[in-house]
């Protein structure tokens, strides 16, 4: 029974602590209702349609006009004009109006005539990897498509024996099935912003109980008064987890393949994890400020080292142990795989239990520091 | 002269600040510049479905192992069981080869194809997306020439007629398509703006929180500008070594591409770090608190990493979130960086950019006077 109750007051307690700090309430609120949206919206154009593209084409014929025109039409490049000759062109790249070049050789069509290949050269910005990427799409369609209608014109002799197309080829994307850039980054991106609100709530609320003597530790043995911290901000974060793992997803119309109650079954173990790792934090917070300068940074090392952008079979292993300290890293990737590739529960097992481990581990370091921050403050009282 | 000196020792003294100017920023560069040291990921795992276990199915399962892109890893006997394994994160993409392939193919009866990559993974679908599209046009072609060959036709225009044109790509100044490259120079310049606002915000802060401000303006003849600059200026000239050492080990310890004027980076990233903290005096004097300011900060230095269109092209932005996207001095960094670093070319193309770069540095003018009182009356709400 006085577990029970130091359970119930120091989650009581806690809760007025959050309560009555703007700045907790910050990451806990404004955080969850703010930061998602916006994040959003930056990424939701999805797709990089229409690179503006300047042509020079030493040929000038009929074929090379065409072939012009076919690129335009695709939906990743859009020719902005001709230009005379390659430095020409390269004034244009350089002044941000076009930010890729299309050379067309000379001879093109007497070589299409003939039969021989010529090769056409596309010059690409390459400040932006998506940017070239379109592009590159662009290229590959219009030359595949080029080669098949000259094929039809004619093809004599082997049309008659072969069949339109003898070996029809099908692609499909899986998760993200439109290639989307928000849908591909931002289920990520929600689960490490779940990760680093409870983080940092968590480990500025530890500067405050330090700098305000008006909340002293809970009394009752340590393990239920954490329990009851815990619990605290488990409570505090249904809503906003629901929010950014349910309603973003949906209102920004990102992949939505998982079973919503398994996706909170196994994001529990991370929130323990996390606000574990906060409590732990705690021990080397001096203020209730310091945390800005210290996890904000951290951040983006976070996302890096998940796997989501750069795979995990990529990194060297030094960075992997690193990345397996990290709550985030196994919530994204099992996060992302339900979400986006509708995994169920069984099938992300193995980050499963890596973060039911990491939520015992850092319950571990959690206790020691907190034992010792209670010595602390005791003595100081 | 004192006031650079205490300002000094207060950096010096407190181990958060060691964090935030040295830890932190190192940390991030070493990890973006490490994590991708083979500039592309290849050896995707992935696998193979072939429902046909004939000579030519497995030829082109042997020809799909050969690729250097991808890691074949296994070879499903079905649909399900390769999605499973896509589900399982085992494998980002399979290639299906359909039951009767061999006998459809020499009957003229067209099999089907068809290849899955998971874009929940950009880069490693992208990568198993490319490698499974050359190979089926490959197989494609080779059946077209040597059925073009059994009818007599010379297998070099056959060839031609398959692909009569070949669009080649050419990355300009990142030939190899390098993430690292892409990344590293946007991305770190990006973290050190963070750092840099948030450790203008936080030591201002601090004179607020600990109610030295009025000490501090006592020291400076009661000057908000005397008493900001030298508070500001050792952190300047820490930063002035940190950025330095960032744009060696970018550019030229990681060989990363510099096609322009050592000057004119050396130039602009200094103007970047005066740029960062004059964005961030300007933000503290609007908000002169210490959480409040140090949370703005956070915000903007966090969007910037996707608002400045490090990743995502400004163009493609919906027209408010573009307008943003000019809001923080990394954008600046990251146009200069790729006008002359990336591109090469004359610092005519990047005026504009210098001269924003000025503007930031000017901006707290605005605002200084804010901070002037709110160190003179200092208030902390705990």
């Amino acid at each position: 029974m006085k577990i029970f109750k130091a359970i119930i007051d120091s989650f009581a307690d806690e809760f007025r602590l959050v309560l009555s700090n703007v700045g907790v309430l910050l990451f806990l609120i404004g955080l969850p209702l703010a930061y998602p949206p916006i994040y959003s919206l930056i990424y939701n154009a999805e797709l990089v349609r229409d690179v503006p593209l300047v042509v020079v084409d030493h040929d000038r014929t009929a074929d090379s006009r065409k072939l012009v025109r076919q690129l335009d039409a695709t939906q990743e490049a859009h020719v902005i004009g001709y230009a005379a000759d390659l430095p020409e062109a390269r004034r244009a790249m350089d002044a941000r109006d076009c930010f890729g070049i299309l050379e067309i050789p000379a001879g093109f069509q007497r070589n299409q005539g003939r039969g021989q290949k010529s090769d056409v050269i596309l010059f690409a910005d390459m400040t932006l990897v998506i940017r070239y990427k379109s592009l590159l799409t662009a290229a590959t369609k219009v030359s595949s498509n080029f080669g098949s209608t000259l094929k039809t014109a004619d093809s004599g002799l082997i049309g008659t024996i072969m069949p339109e197309d003898p070996m029809p080829v099908i692609s499909a994307y899986l998760g993200d099935i439109t290639g989307g850039y928000d849908s591909f980054l931002m289920p990520g991106i929600l689960v490490l912003i779940v990760q680093q609100c409870v983080i940092m709530a968590v480990a500025m609320a530890g500067g405050i109980r330090r700098e305000n003597p008006r909340f002293r530790y809970p009394a009752g043995p340590l393990g239920a008064t954490l329990g009851g911290r815990t619990l605290c901000y488990l409570v505090w974060m249904i809503l906003p987890a629901i929010l950014m793992l349910y309603y973003i997803p949906l209102m920004f119309r990102f992949p939505q393949a998982a079973n919503m109650f398994q996706v909170f079954l196994f994001i529990l173990p991370m929130l323990i994890s996390a606000v574990m790792l906060g409590f732990s934090l705690q021990g080397f917070m001096s203020e209730s400020e310091s945390v800005f300068m210290i996890w904000v940074g951290l951040s983006i090392a976070c996302l890096y080292l998940s796997g989501l952008t750069w795979p995990r079979y990529a990194m060297p292993d030094a960075w992997k142990v690193v990345a397996d300290l990290i709550p985030s890293t196994f919530g994204i990737l099992g996060f992302v795989r339900m979400n986006s590739n509708g995994a169920d529960l069984a099938q992300v097992a193995n980050e499963y239990t890596a973060l039911w481990i990491q939520a015992a581990g850092y319950t571990l370091v959690a206790i020691a520091v907190q034992y010792h921050m209670r010595k602390k403050a005791l003595r100081r009282a | 002269m004192k006031i650079f000196l205490r300002s000094l020792r207060l950096l010096a003294s407190r181990p958060i600040y060691w964090g935030a100017i040295f830890a932190v920023p190192l940390f991030i560069m070493l990890l973006l510049s490490s994590l991708m040291q083979n500039g592309i990921p290849s050896q995707v795992p992935s696998a193979v479905v072939d429902m046909d276990g004939s000579a030519m199915s497995r030829r082109l399962t042997n020809n799909l192992a050969s690729m250097q892109m991808i890691d074949m890893q296994n070879n499903f006997g079905s649909y399900s069981e390769a999605k499973d394994a896509v589900q399982r994160g085992e494998i980002f993409g399979f290639f299906l080869i359909p039951e009767h392939y061999q006998s459809d193919l020499l009957g003229g009866k067209a099999p089907v194809i068809s290849y899955y990559t998971n874009m929940s993974f950009y880069i490693s679908g992208t990568m198993t997306y490319k490698a499974f599209t050359t190979m089926a046009l490959m197989n494609k072609a080779g059946t077209v020439v040597s059925l073009a060959q059994s009818v007599g036709v010379d297998p070099g225009l056959a060839t031609a007629m398959i692909q009569p044109i070949a669009i080649q790509t050419r990355g300009i100044g990142n030939p190899g398509t390098s993430y690292a490259i892409y990344l590293a120079t946007s991305f770190v310049p990006c973290a050190i703006q963070l750092m840099i606002m948030l450790t203008v915000c936080f030591s201002m802060g601090q004179e607020i929180k600990r109610r030295t401000g009025p000490r501090l303006m006592a020291m400076a003849g009661d000057s908000p500008l005397r008493a900001v600059f030298l508070t500001i200026l050792p952190q300047t000239l820490i930063w002035f070594v940190i950025i330095m050492f960032m744009e060696s080990w970018l550019f030229r310890w990681q060989g990363y591409p510099m096609h322009g004027s050592w000057l004119w980076i050396t130039v602009s990233e200094l103007l970047f770090v005066l740029a960062c903290q004059g964005f961030a005096l300007f933000i503290f004097g609007l908000l002169p608190n210490l959480r409040l300011s140090l949370s703005a900060c956070s915000l903007l230095g966090m969007l910037s990493f996707s608002l400045a269109a490090l990743s995502f092209p400004e163009q493609s932005m919906y027209i408010p979130i573009r307008m943003l996207s000019f809001l923080t001095p990394i954008r600046y960094n990251f146009l200069i960086y790729s006008d002359i670093a990336l591109n090469g070319r004359e610092l005519f193309f990047s005026r504009w950019y210098f001269i924003m770069y000025i503007v930031y540095i000017l901006a707290p003018l605005l605002t200084i006077r804010r901070i002037g009182s709110a160190f003179r009356k200092p208030v902390y709400v705990p």
